[in-house]
């Protein structure tokens, strides 16, 4: 299908709509982070419930490998950087930059799991499990999910580096907005960890 | 001019990045002074500032259409009501043994 065809039957996919000034993927990825707010908040304010209403609660930062949190949060936040260098690289047309800070977004993330899967690792060789405590399962079921949303990630911006790139021939402008648009997801996810971090290994 | 105007703004992303990394830094580094209830009330902030910025720059709020000003608002405003609906129970209910026997 051509781009002429495509804009025919979808309208705004390319060239904003005049009431909302945005097109439609980037109005429907933020509709989407919204939704994103409002599922790792309630998990937030359940957190923040939980501790609140109980006798005792451990001291986190004892129980964490803080030095990998830290780490695993420069390597997230470089991610985001080298995420903002491939989206420059592609307006500016230049493919193998764009690629090579791609895959490198992809390297970061990879490594980013990696290291979370060591922590959990550790854990459960200290028999450190969901079941073991109320915060075990907080912290499991929040940073699980976030490193859920991390391979998410891996997969869309592998697509767009890799296999993907044929949709950069068919339309170049819609192939830009669609790399904004999971640009955005990618920093949202870097911005859960921020919150994820301060509140399950330092407070 | 606009090489020379993505080369600022990619200074300006750099100096962002630098800054959130100082600030998680920082709070690694209250984490670890355990510090207690002061804790919460300087590394939430710090937190919320660094996510905010990269919010601010990275996601491109500061130019972004009302429309998505819009849906942010209206999901903090659901978000915080439904975070204080619980928590205005959770004040109110009973917390020493002979708190309980009185319900």
């Amino acid at each position: 299908m051509t781009h002429d065809t495509t804009e025919e039957f979808i309208p705004h996919i390319v060239e904003p709509r005049e009431d909302t000034g945005l097109y439609n993927s980037k109005l429907g990825i933020w509709l989407f982070l919204a939704s994103e707010i409002m599922l790792f908040g309630s998990l937030f304010s359940a957190y923040i419930l939980i501790r609140v209403g109980s006798f005792s609660w451990p001291v986190q930062s004892d129980l964490q490998n803080v030095p990998i949190g830290a780490i695993n949060s420069i390597i997230l936040l470089s991610s985001s950087i080298f995420y903002i260098r491939a989206y420059v690289a592609l307006k500016a047309d230049d493919i193998v930059k764009y690629k090579k800070f791609m895959y490198l977004v992809i390297a970061f993330a990879c490594l980013f799991l990696c290291l979370k899967g060591f922590e959990y690792y550790q854990h459960f060789s200290n028999h450190e499990y969901p079941k073991t405590s109320v915060f075990f399962a907080i912290y499991f079921l929040m940073t699980g999910l976030h490193a859920l949303h991390i391979i998410g990630g891996v997969i869309v911006n592998s697509y767009y580096a890799g296999p993907g790139m044929y949709l950069r021939a068919q339309n170049k402008q819609w192939f830009i907005n669609r790399v904004e648009v999971a640009g955005l997801y990618w920093h949202f996810v870097d911005l859960v960890w921020i919150f994820l971090f301060s509140t399950l290994y330092l407070l | 001019m606009e090489q020379h105007q993505e080369k600022d703004e990619f200074k300006r992303d750099l100096l962002i990045y630098f800054s959130i990394i100082a600030m998680t830094g920082l709070i690694v580094f209250i984490g670890q002074l355990h510090l207690k209830v002061l804790e919460f009330f300087l590394i939430v902030p710090i937190a919320c500032f660094e996510a905010g910025i990269l919010a601010f720059y990275f996601m491109h709020l500061m130019t972004k259409k009302k429309t998505i000003h819009l849906v942010l608002l209206l999901t903090v405003i659901v978000f915080v009501t439904l975070l204080f609906w619980p928590a205005w129970d959770v004040a109110y209910s009973p917390r020493t043994p002979s708190e309980f026997t009185t319900y």
